[in-house]
């Protein structure tokens, strides 16, 4: 089944009168099976806007999206969230907030404890199940919010700047690892950030979003070698749509 | 939940002796000083009585003390299990209803500036000397915290925790016992635990004004009697079940959101 996401004309007005404010659109572009792309914009263009109404969480003012060809008309359950703030609840640890994905859902727990584990083990939290979040860093719950994101397995990603308020170099090994992870698993990914480099170093293609109200400037599509190590951060070409991306948002007066 | 349990340790208790001997100081320099200064100063017994007669006086008395320490806890507890019993659910509706927000809600609040203490009278005139019109003090008294902050609870689910339960297609009753009840406890207990503090105060005002049994009766009549040793006892009583129901609802708050700051930080 294709998980391509399409937007038409995607366009979102809050509140409504002399009032209303212009937040997003009109959008229209495709993210294919497969591709990591990410929205690149300044705060307040409406980046997570889109983000939410591509998971049926928020009505659209006009326009439409659909995912593998079909319209999103309220919360889409098979695709997997990750919102700025994360979603573990202090009252279960670790692999009590993934379970609680799976409860939520009506999957038995017992049949995907394996899953578990392995989700764990993939960001290096096997020893960390039975804490609860308060007990882990920043980076180690944004991993924990990670697997509960995603212990459903789903081929669609919606990723709203998951590393936003992590430190630099817990960022920095965050990325590498949802590198790796999307490198063997090939889900579409949507991800939202305000980081030029992690957008560059990331994604397939970048969709650069003007302020609001929030339109896409430009796709980028990023012609580098994966896996986008140090090496291919230091080099000519990885400048160079650093820059291309700079030039743009200096043009809207944002840097 | 094993990462809760503190076992207490003799080093621990060492501690704690060692951070708190300021205070135990303190205390027991303030009844020397009460119990000296009764004498030093020439205070007519009948105005004050040091704390060693009270213990020796409240002791005798201490069979009506135990028999209306046993009526008040009555009304206390009565009074306080009606209004969670009552005031939870009520909550939750409001909490969930807009037609319920917009009549009951701002009638609550009105009446939550209304002092329930002084509906006593009528109640009693109403009711008569009996256990009802205590009860229903005391109901008053909690029931308006219990409502107020369980519509609070309710309503204060994190707007992510609410995208997130949507995101995953669950029903209403899965996501109010998987999510939402949960995140409430929290704010619920603080309505808990600020009734808990007045049901006594309500139970007490109630026996003064009209009862023929109760601490507050006792306190009334011994003061009226000239006895401050045996009003002082009655207080200590009435004290002690304040501060057993505190513990109650504390060791419920413990047992049932052991992960919260709040506990976790104690």
């Amino acid at each position: 089944m294709s998980n391509q996401i399409k937007f038409s004309g995607v366009k979102k007005v809050f509140g409504s009168g002399p009032d209303a404010v212009h937040a997003f659109g009109p959008v229209d572009m495709v993210v294919e099976d497969g591709e990591f792309v990410s929205l690149l914009g300044p705060s307040g263009c409406g980046k997570s806007t889109l983000m939410l109404m591509t998971a049926g969480l928020l009505d659209l003012t006009e326009g439409s999206v659909s995912i593998g060809g079909t319209p999103v008309k309220g919360p889409q359950t098979d695709i997997g969230i990750m919102f700025q703030d994360n979603t573990l609840v202090p009252w279960r640890t670790v692999r009590g907030n993934i379970e609680l994905q799976l409860e939520m859902r009506g999957i038995s727990v017992a049949s995907k404890r394996a899953e578990i584990d392995a989700i764990l083990a993939s960001v290096h939290l096997e020893d960390f199940a039975d804490r609860h979040p308060y007990e882990l860093s920043g980076g180690m719950q944004q991993r924990a919010a990670f697997c509960q994101a995603m212990i459903h397995a789903p081929n669609t990603m919606l990723l709203d700047e998951p590393l936003g308020k992590l430190d630099a170099m817990t960022r920095e090994r965050i990325r590498s690892d949802l590198q790796s992870l999307w490198m063997e698993q090939r889900p579409t990914v949507l991800f939202v950030t305000h980081s030029i480099e992690e957008a560059i170093q990331l994604s397939s293609k970048v969709a650069v979003i003007t302020p609001r109200p929030g339109r896409i400037e430009r796709v980028i599509d990023i012609d580098l070698p994966y896996p986008r190590d140090y090496e291919v951060k230091r080099s000519p070409e990885f400048s160079a749509y650093v820059h291309e991306t700079q030039e743009i948002f200096r043009g809207y007066g944002v840097i | 939940m094993a990462s809760f349990d503190k076992k207490p340790t003799f080093a621990g208790l060492k501690l704690r002796l060692m951070n708190s001997w300021m205070f135990v100081a303190f205390f027991i320099g303030f009844f020397l000083f009460w119990e000296y200064s009764v004498l030093w100063f020439d205070i007519p017994l009948y105005i004050l009585t040091p704390p060693s007669l009270i213990i020796e006086n409240g002791a005798a008395d201490l069979p009506r003390l135990l028999d209306y320490t046993l009526v008040t806890g009555t009304e206390v507890i009565i009074g306080y299990v009606l209004a969670v019993v009552l005031a939870l659910p009520l909550g939750l509706a409001i909490a969930f209803s807009t037609i319920l927000k917009r009549t009951i809600y701002p009638f609550i609040v009105c009446i939550e500036m209304v002092p329930k203490i002084a509906f006593a009278p009528l109640f009693i005139s109403w009711l008569g000397f009996g256990l009802l019109p205590k009860v229903i003090i005391v109901f008053l008294v909690c029931f308006f915290p219990i409502v107020l902050n369980a519509i609070l609870a309710f309503n204060s689910l994190s707007e992510e925790l609410t995208l997130f339960s949507r995101s995953t297609g669950a029903g209403i009753w899965r996501t109010f016992f998987k999510v939402r009840l949960p995140a409430a406890l929290p704010q619920c207990f603080v309505g808990f635990k600020y009734a808990a503090i007045n049901a006594t105060v309500g139970a007490a005002i109630a026996e003064f004004i009209g009862s023929d049994e109760g601490l507050g009766f006792y306190i009334q009549i011994v003061t009226g009697n000239m006895r401050p040793d045996l009003a002082f006892a009655g207080i200590f009583f009435l004290t002690l079940l304040g501060l057993c129901l505190f513990g109650l609802v504390t060791l419920a708050e413990r047992l049932l959101i052991p992960w919260h700051i709040s506990v976790r930080r104690n």
